[in-house]
């Protein structure tokens, strides 16, 4: 006997609407965090994948999935996880968009330039290495001159 | 111990979506102040390559500036607590706050060297000499976790609430794009502080008193952040730099946080606190400016030791920038 797939299914449709602790308008699903719902004979555990081991704001979000999980009916456990190792290649489309187009702030493609969310101009200037977050590089476009926040696409101490 | 069920849970800030993607590459030019003004009014977005009037290009460069080197100031205050916070969790906190008021800085030095006033090099410069200005509450002394907690609580509300009242019908786009990020980071400082004061106001009656402590030496600089009374005639708002007077947004955040901090079972150090019995608004007593005006000439309790520890932190990392001066060269 296990927990109904039901159950897993509203459990997992309350915390994908969790959103950043930061970011209001991305979900923990759109960002790529949310891995998986498990569940065992007596219990649910959410799995979610850190952007960095060292987060100061995960026991946030973990109190922001376990309330959702519960205004929905259910009491879940919340596991980091270690693998797989969030990239951001985890991050959707629509939270891409959001980013680019609310926030300035772009994903390092892993094959040509970066272009500029704001003018399309690809010849950036690095500004520095690391920004507001250690995931995150400052650049600035000299075309509309505005600072672009490039989110790296490697892992840090990778150049 | 206060009765704690009345205290609000902290809300997530949440901010109307407004696309800030207003670039459209168009460059304009306006024959006159009317004209502008005309634009202003009916919400037009400033942009850099824009042929902007010498008076509205200088009265946003200082604001930037000034909002510039309170990130700044305050990331270094935040940075004295990295070593002393309790437990390797608030260290992490301490730090990425840390990063993230230094980024900040970084973001909106940017955009202001961009306007050709001053290059980022002078407005370093003009603060470690004591020249220039920052936020009121940078200039007096955290003596304690509590004053920490006070400061994470109280003053990045106050900051938080004139930040998203700028953005909200900034004129200039580059900046009313930073505050966006501004804001989104800012929010999470926020929860952060309202945690924390939860926590000492569930504490031991020594605790308790010490957070008292600490709401009593803050309460004052947090309100006198929104500074006195806005001029009838101030061009910040008439040129939509600023949206909203400093009277209101200061009346807005003493009627939220008079009610959290008595629900949390604390006191607020005014004696002329009242409620008023006709609106039920708080009403406090009448501030006097005069010790505001002399923090701001960076004459208040602690701001010669604040610049001064600016001063020693820019030059002990010189080397740093020497580095990577040297290592982009040999890249290039």
């Amino acid at each position: 006997m296990r927990i109904a797939d039901t159950a897993i299914n509203v459990v997992r449709a309350a915390v994908s609407s969790v959103t950043d602790p930061e970011y209001a308008d991305l979900t923990i699903q759109q960002l790529g965090i949310l891995e998986d719902v498990v569940a065992d004979s007596i219990s649910i555990r959410v799995d979610l994948v850190p952007t960095i081991l060292g987060c100061p704001a995960l026991d946030v979000i973990e109190k922001d999935v376990v309330a959702a999980a519960r205004a929905s009916g259910y009491d879940v456990t919340v596991r980091f996880c270690m693998s797989p190792i969030w990239t951001p290649d985890r991050i959707s489309e629509d939270a891409r968009q959001i980013l680019a187009e609310e926030y300035v702030v772009t994903i390092r493609p892993r094959e040509g330039p970066t272009k500029c969310p704001l003018c399309g101009n690809t010849a950036l200037q690095p500004r520095s290495d690391v920004g507001g977050t250690a995931c995150r590089s400052v650049e600035w476009c000299p075309d509309c001159r505005n600072p672009v926040e490039v989110v790296r696409s490697r892992q840090m101490g990778e150049r | 111990m206060g009765n704690l069920k009345r205290l609000p849970r902290p809300k997530k800030i949440r901010i109307t979506p407004t696309n800030v993607r207003l670039y459209n590459g168009v460059v304009r030019n306006w024959p006159n102040m009317d004209e502008f003004e005309k634009f202003l009014n009916e919400g037009g977005i400033v942009e850099p390559n824009d042929d902007i009037p010498e008076g509205y290009r200088n009265a946003v460069f200082s604001f930037i500036e000034m909002h510039a080197n309170s990130e700044y100031m305050g990331g270094l205050t935040e940075r004295d607590w990295i070593p002393k916070a309790p437990g390797l969790h608030r260290k992490m906190t301490a730090l990425a706050k840390s990063q993230d008021e230094i980024g900040h800085a970084h973001l909106l030095y940017m955009v202001a060297a961009d306007l050709g006033v001053k290059t980022r090099e002078e407005m370093i410069t003009d603060l470690l000499e004591g020249r220039t200005h920052f936020h009121n509450v940078f200039h007096y002394r955290v003596h304690s976790w509590t004053d920490q907690i006070a400061v994470a609580y109280l003053v990045d509300a106050a900051a938080l609430a004139s930040q998203q009242a700028v953005f909200k019908n900034c004129s200039y786009g580059p900046y009313k794009r930073i505050l966006r990020r501004v804001i989104a980071e800012e929010g999470f400082h926020m929860r952060n502080g309202e945690e924390m004061l939860l926590l000492m106001a569930r504490g031991t009656d020594v605790q308790h008193q010490m957070m008292q402590e600490s709401i009593d030496r803050w309460w004052l600089p947090s309100i006198q952040l929104f500074g006195p009374d806005s001029r009838p005639d101030d061009e910040l708002l008439r040129w939509h730099i600023k949206s909203e007077r400093n009277e209101d947004l200061r009346d807005r955040y003493i009627q939220k946080f008079v009610p959290q901090l008595l629900g949390g079972g604390f006191t607020i150090p005014d004696p002329g606190l009242r409620q008023d019995s006709e609106d039920g608004k708080w009403k406090i007593s009448e501030i006097d400016w005069q010790p505001l005006k002399k923090i701001m000439r960076n004459g208040g309790p602690d701001s010669a030791r604040r610049i001064s520890d600016a001063r020693r932190a820019w030059y002990d990392a010189e080397w740093v920038r020497v580095a990577l001066d040297a290592a982009a060269k040999a890249d290039a």
